[in-house]
């Protein structure tokens, strides 16, 4: 899975380096903001014209879409001057609604062109993939898939001679205020948009781009997202939410209590099972805008840990996979969760545990022994420690001689969960039952 | 045919004086209810574990306690529209014991009811599962279980049972919960009902519901078509499930509702609805002082005469 920085809120247009040098500690690869590069989004054009025409470092591009061929390679060349790889880009976009003396046509007209554009300047740049939003503002419902369709067809044949595949992403409409579920966001409806696209345009250049910001700010489960598009997912954006608002918060630090904001569990489980391998965006805009420059450093490494341990947690069946066979290091509910989600796909050969007492038992149909008898695995058996004490156990095995592959079980976000943690089965279960007809009374 | 307008009897009728509540709801203006069975198990008892001993009265025990209840209607002319089955009818984490309980006694036992008070539509919550299963496949397949249990009972009695859109909570918001996927719902039900040769499945949608997790209210509704049978009527401020009056709520300050009614309406619109507009709206009841309870049912009542008229008037 190839991890992606988001530039908002690090890198500026106007005075790129600080923030491109700090990114590239942790990451090899960045987006490119083509609306941020080239006077901002197109609809801070269609908004604020006038108001901001004046700011000469901004291009206009609206007016003048060719000028992106001057604006851009200069940007990208800095780019690629600190090796970055640029894997996607983000194309340029309207806002919900027009000025009320704005011409609908005039600015598609625009806008198609200054998309042509983008994909072909995204093309030069390397970028594989450019996420562009359709033109929904002005048009009824019911034609915005003829409409969209149009639209996007228009840039098929200019994203083929470029080598860029075009993503689309859910939409949400706000209602006097209150959020709507907007365009594409129906999974179903995304996968028809594609699936029609790619066949009207006879070759496969669209896509989609899973933004779990947008997914989450609309309580969607994601599983389901996920699974129905399946291999139409090109990219993912990893963003956290408070669930407010549409922002872009460090993945994994929202929280409610002691609880997550955001349903990671259900992305994780979407993609895994998907198998998912794509592009990986990391946006933490909003966090990264309110980090002092002092501290941006130390908060994308994290940052760039956080969506090792996401890719982590995709990948965990397939790390699985890689060996034929293994054993389990623990004897308790991960080791058990192991054994409900994955041991009849790969079974282990037996677990150990240094917990004496358990030495000689079975649990979960797995024979329990001591550690010492790993010594006698062959080498290319591997262990798999499920027992959140990773790294201890890990020194522990290296301590013992034990040259085996070792890899980390984690079961924070499983395919499935049992009902009940051991420790509380017995105790609970008691307690569960609904009592004597006396206390029912 | 006209649109009926019905609201939940929760904190409107009770149980002492039947007909009190009854000529309250009539001269509010409704000629509907939606029969809040639920609150003789209330869920926050059945999550704790603590059950009442309610249903385990005989049918004909439970026949004659509602008797009152069902003559208070019949004389001033208020149907029964549709019935809410009391939730959850499974509890993850609660003992077999428990469970079957539910299912085997509360539920059938509640579809009797429906019959007996002559109400065509029963709402059923589908079981949230999907953390413990892995996906809304499996959890589906578990609600699926069990409505086919009742299948021939809901055949036999001509009764629809219908499945409501639901939310769950994640770090204290909403998300999708069961029957939020109106696609994949309307193909159930037309499985089911193919597989029993009988209407027993349809939809319940649920506005509030709908409003906390986003939902497009007239892509949802005309994606139902003729299988929305009945409905759940409520406003809250897209956060929390507050069951309060439509067009409470704002978040501008043009002051216009948040909660898209016009998409609701045209909604409706497309697909011929011609049922009830009934409104889930027990708790509004309970936020106005209990002296203005008739003055409030009016105006809910109003509303829902505003939705029909509009309804009617859409092209």
């Amino acid at each position: 899975m190839e991890l992606v920085c988001a530039p908002w809120g690090i890198v500026s247009w106007k005075f790129p380096n600080q923030g491109l040098n700090d990114v590239r500690r942790s990451f090899d690869s960045i987006a490119l903001d083509i609306g941020g590069i080239a006077g901002f989004h197109a609809y801070h054009v269609v908004g604020w014209r006038k108001k901001k025409r004046d700011r000469s470092y901004r291009h206009w591009i609206m007016d003048n879409p060719e000028q992106l061929r001057g604006i851009l390679p200069n940007y990208v060349s800095v780019i690629k001057g600190k090796n970055f790889n640029i894997p996607i880009a983000y194309a340029n976009f309207l806002p919900p609604k027009l000025g009320e003396k704005e011409d609908k046509d005039d600015f598609f007209d625009s806008m198609r062109s200054l998309l042509k554009e983008c994909v072909a300047e995204c093309g030069k740049a390397g970028a594989r993939y450019v996420i562009m939003r359709p033109l929904a503002v002005g048009i009824g419902e019911r034609d915005v898939w003829e409409a969209g369709k149009e639209y996007y067809l228009s840039l098929a044949g200019i994203a083929k001679q470029y080598g860029v595949t075009i993503l689309l992403e859910s939409q949400y409409r706000i209602n006097n205020g209150g959020i709507v579920r907007g365009l594409c966001s129906d999974p179903h409806e995304a996968k028809k948009w594609v699936d029609d696209l790619n066949n009207a345009a006879g070759f496969e250049c669209f896509g989609f781009h899973l933004d779990i910001g947008t997914c989450s700010f609309l309580g969607q489960n994601m599983r389901d997202v996920a699974v129905m598009l399946g291999s139409r997912i090109k990219a993912v954006t990893l963003r956290d939410s408070d669930g407010t608002g549409d922002t872009a918060i460090l993945p994994f630090t929202a929280v409610s209590g002691n609880r997550p904001r955001t349903d990671w569990l259900n992305i994780i489980r979407g993609l895994r099972e998907i198998s998912y391998d794509g592009l990986t965006i990391m946006n933490f805009a909003g966090t990264a805008s309110i980090t002092s420059p002092m501290l941006k450093p130390a908060l994308i490494k994290y940052a760039r840990e956080i969506g090792d341990f996401f890719a982590w947690q995709i990948d965990m069946e397939n790390m699985l996979k890689r060996y034929e066979k293994r054993v389990l290091f623990g004897a308790g509910n991960m080791c058990r969760a192991y054994m409900k989600c994955y041991g009849e796909k790969y079974p282990p050969l037996f677990t150990c545990d240094n917990n004496k007492d358990k030495w000689g038992t079975e649990f979960c149909s797995l024979q329990v022994k001591s550690p010492e008898e790993l010594k006698n695995l062959p080498k290319d058996c591997a262990v798999l420690i499920c027992n959140m004490y990773y790294r201890e156990i890990e020194s522990q095995l290296r301590d013992m001689g034990i040259e085996n592959p070792i890899g980390f079980f984690n079961d924070e976000y499983m395919p499935s969960f049992h009902f009940e943690r051991i420790e509380d089965m017995e105790e609970e279960n008691e307690a569960r039952d609904w009592g004597t007809d006396a206390e029912r009374a | 045919m006209k649109l009926g307008i019905g609201v939940q009897t929760q904190n409107a009728l009770n149980d002492d004086c039947p007909i009190e509540g009854a000529k309250m709801l009539k001269e509010a203006g409704f000629d509907a209810v939606d029969f809040s069975l639920h609150r003789y198990l209330k869920n926050k008892d059945i999550y704790s574990f603590s059950i009442n001993r309610f249903f385990e009265k005989t049918v004909e025990e439970l026949e004659a306690f509602f008797t009152p209840h069902k003559e208070a209607l019949e004389q001033v002319g208020i149907d029964v529209w549709q019935m809410h089955m009391p939730y959850p009818m499974y509890v993850p984490k609660g003992s077999r014991q428990l469970n079957e309980y539910l299912q085997k006694i509360v539920a059938p036992k509640s579809m009797r009811l429906c019959s007996f008070l002559d109400c065509k539509y029963i709402v059923i919550h589908g079981f949230k599962l999907a953390y413990y299963l892995g996906s809304e496949e499996k959890e589906w397949e578990a609600t699926q279980a069990f409505l086919e249990e009742l299948a021939p009972l809901a055949k036999s009695l001509n009764i629809t049972m219908c499945i409501e859109n639901l939310y769950d909570g994640i770090g204290g918001r909403a998300v999708e919960g069961p029957c939020c996927d109106a696609v994949k719902a309307a193909s159930r039900i037309d499985a089911m009902n193919d597989k029993y040769g009988a209407e027993v499945l349809g939809f319940c949608f649920d506005t509030g519901h709908a409003n906390l997790v986003h939902l497009d209210f007239e892509q949802f509704i005309t994606t139902l078509e003729s299988r929305l049978k009945v409905l759940h009527i409520h406003d809250n401020d897209g956060w929390r499930d507050l069951h309060q009056i439509p067009f409470a709520f704002t978040k501008t300050r043009e002051n216009k509702s948040a909660t898209d009614w016009e998409g609701f309406m045209r909604g409706l619109k497309n697909i011929g609805y011609r049922g009830t507009l009934n409104f889930e709206t027990g708790p509004a009841l309970t936020s106005f002082p209990d002296d203005m309870k008739g003055d409030t049912l009016k105006f809910i009542a109003g509303i829902g005469r505003y939705f029909a008229r509009n309804i009617e008037k859409m092209s």
